[in-house]
């Protein structure tokens, strides 16, 4: 007896491993209101980001986002008079979660859905949606967004090409690196970051000196970093999340690294710093269409506004969640609260002047197409 | 030469944080034959307890340490508490049961602390030790250190006090052990203890290395759990082996199969296992399961 018991918790360990990750996925988030929709019922929006698991931090700022724009429009009296109702629900940052979730938003008679912020996830969930004819803006920023040709799916900023083509600019062009290192991760951000940023290198016949891939899931980086130090580049360009970026950083300092870091939109987070270090952030070169709360009336009045709601300072993926929600809630407006095409047809429509900057979309659903390079100065982003 | 010595210095500190994690699992499952799968989460509570006992109480980190390791200390003798009624009897609803505490903690981390995680500061600021080009952090070192201590006082105590004879005695034959007497709940109960115990120490050390958040425990618990099957599950030294070599492996694998490299730490792991069943401590003599 006392040897099965060992068989048996062995077999259980593997066995329990995957209900385990499953279980822990129930969402804690997802809001359900089987209310029916009709004409005078409110807009049913539903939010779909990760709000546990490694990416939250992504899925908080979003929904914080997409309150803020939600909550204006609702106390000026909704859209042409209907309130907007706003639907959580949990990806936990997974595909799979991801798709089932898609079916639900669907069957529920959501009309639209904001997010994801994991251009993996809105990829699985594009098809469904589109199938269902529900318009999609979403956070993610992957080039493969657009391969997947969704006319449902739209994105609330730049891609990764436009980030990258701009850093690649100012790296090589303006400041004559020709020297560079790459570390990137193989998760559905980093693959993209990893083959725009290249690609922006290559249009300039330079090959990097070193191109490091890392899992989504790495925390120790000491043999890549090491290796990346003997080739002594000038500068380290790294597409990862926020936190495996402050990690990167934090121990390529520890390993003597002194050259700067050049990246998209995670290095201008405040997850980043914090977790780098801001002595270690110090010159990391960022890429980002919102560099900081200050740079315009309009990002005042929103970072102001976020301030008071939240009590924490804004940040660009509360400011694009925002840009997004307030796209979808003018053309909802515009269209007299269409629904399916004639609702995608509206937000390809929609001319937007937003934190980000000017939308317009084009056909491939991408409606910015520019961002700014900023350096981390004395732990704040400042343009460069 | 170079890469090779620094890749192997950065595996044994994060090597260090998993044998910790491996130990609790053994030190539990040796005693009572369960795998506690709420034990990555209880390093998440013990990391959490640390950062906040530092970033707003403002303690020194070793005071912010030990409120946090006594905390969750009770932590594990309250989940052992609750699962009490099912010890020997049913043991796959006990294992079910801690898989339940662990969502639970998750999800309590998640209302407390809420989702987005937070950074902690090294506590120890002092420039890395530069030794012929390579860079040692201090924070390793301090890291090693404790873990090493932590091991010679649980294995202090499972040796030469008689609570730990007693520990061992239910380990090797409950029956026994009640019929001279000891108290097997008890004794139990001091395992849970010990084991949310050093899942704090574990967590407390690792946050300052990595990142706080309600998810970390997920990736700590998996790689010690390996740790603790590559050793010899059950066995204290094969944790501390087992551990180290999970993140040796696991830094060396990085390096040199870049993206695949977590399929190769686990083809590896698995290849050993198949090897040698039993770990590479396998212990007979407290094979209580």
């Amino acid at each position: 007896m006392l040897s099965t018991w060992r068989r048996r918790a062995a077999t259980l360990s593997t066995l329990l491993v995957v209900p385990l990750v499953a279980a822990a996925c129930s969402a804690p988030g997802s809001n359900n209101n089987n209310s029916n929709q009709s004409n005078k019922g409110p807009i049913k929006i539903a939010v779909a980001d990760a709000q546990s698991g490694q990416l939250s931090s992504l899925g908080a700022w979003e929904l914080k986002g997409v309150r803020l724009a939600a909550d204006e429009w609702n106390a000026a009296g909704g859209i042409n008079g209907r309130q907007i109702e706003i639907g959580v629900f949990d990806d936990q940052g997974d595909p799979t979660v991801g798709t089932n979730l898609a079916t639900k938003i669907a069957s529920e008679g959501y009309i639209a859905m904001l997010g994801t912020a994991e251009s993996g996830v809105t990829i699985a969930m594009a098809p469904i949606l589109q199938e269902n004819k529900i318009p999609n803006i979403t956070s993610g920023q992957s080039p493969g967004l657009v391969a997947v040709k969704s006319p449902f799916l739209f994105l609330n900023g730049p891609t990764s090409t436009t980030y990258d083509e701009t850093l690649a600019k100012y790296v090589v062009d303006t400041k004559g690196m020709k020297s560079i290192a790459m570390i990137t991760n193989n998760g559905g951000y980093g693959k993209g970051e990893h083959d725009a940023f290249l690609k922006a290198l290559q249009s300039r016949s330079v090959t990097p000196v070193d191109d490091q891939v890392v899992t989504a899931d790495q925390k120790e980086f000491s043999a890549v970093l090491t290796g990346i130090r003997q080739k002594n580049p000038q500068v380290i360009f790294v597409g990862a999340e926020e936190v495996q970026s402050g990690l990167i950083v934090k121990q390529a300092r520890d390993l003597g690294i002194t050259a700067p870091f050049a990246g998209g939109a995670p290095f201008g987070t405040p997850v980043y710093l914090d977790t780098a270090g801001a002595a270690n952030a110090e010159g990391t070169i960022v890429s980002s269409p919102y560099l900081s709360n200050d740079i315009s009336d309009a990002s005042k009045k929103f970072a102001a506004a976020y301030k008071a709601k939240f009590n924490e300072e804004a940040e660009l993926h509360g400011a694009k969640a925002y840009d997004g929600a307030q796209i979808l809630f003018t053309a909802l407006k515009n269209s007299g609260e269409a629904t399916g095409e004639d609702l995608a047809k509206a937000i390809r429509a929609t001319k937007y002047k937003g934190l980000l900057g000017d939308f317009a979309y084009d056909d491939t659903g991408v409606g910015i197409f520019a961002t700014t390079i900023g350096l981390i100065k004395s732990g704040k982003l400042v343009k460069a | 030469m170079q890469v090779t010595l620094q890749t192997f210095i950065g595996g044994l500190s994060l090597g260090a944080i998993y044998a910790l994690v491996a130990m609790g699992f053994s030190l539990v499952f040796r005693t009572m034959g369960l795998v506690n799968f709420s034990h990555g989460n209880v390093v998440m509570i013990g990391a959490y307890l640390a950062s906040t006992f530092v970033l707003s109480a403002k303690l020194p980190f070793a005071v912010a340490m030990a409120i946090a390791i006594a905390v969750t200390g009770l932590i594990g003798i309250f989940i052992e508490r609750v699962l009490r009624p099912l010890e020997n009897k049913d043991f796959d609803l006990m294992l079910i049961g801690t898989i339940g505490f662990g969502i639970v903690l998750e999800a309590l981390a998640i209302i407390i602390w809420g989702a987005t995680g937070r950074a902690v500061p090294n506590p120890v600021p002092a420039a890395p030790v530069e030794i012929l080009g390579l860079r040692i952090r201090t924070y390793d070192l301090v890291v090693l250190a404790i873990a090493a201590a932590a091991t010679a006082l649980l294995v202090f105590f499972l040796q030469r006090t008689k609570r730990g004879a007693a520990m061992q005695a239910v380990a090797m034959d409950h029956e026994a052990a009640t019929a001279v007497g000891i108290h097997v709940g008890r004794s139990n109960a001091v395992a849970f203890m010990l084991g949310a115990a050093l899942a704090a120490l574990a967590g407390g050390l690792v946050g300052p290395l990595l990142y706080v958040s309600p998810a970390m425990g997920g990736s700590l618990g998996i790689k010690g759990f390996a740790g603790a099957i590559l050793g010899g599950f059950g066995s204290i030294p094969g944790a501390i082996v087992g551990g180290l070599a999970i993140g040796v492996l696991d830094a060396f694998a990085a390096g040199h199969f870049q993206g695949y490299s977590e399929l190769v730490t686990f083809l590896v792991f698995t290849v050993i296992i198949m090897v040698r069943p039993m770990g590479i401590f396998g212990e007979r003599t407290v094979n209580r399961a």
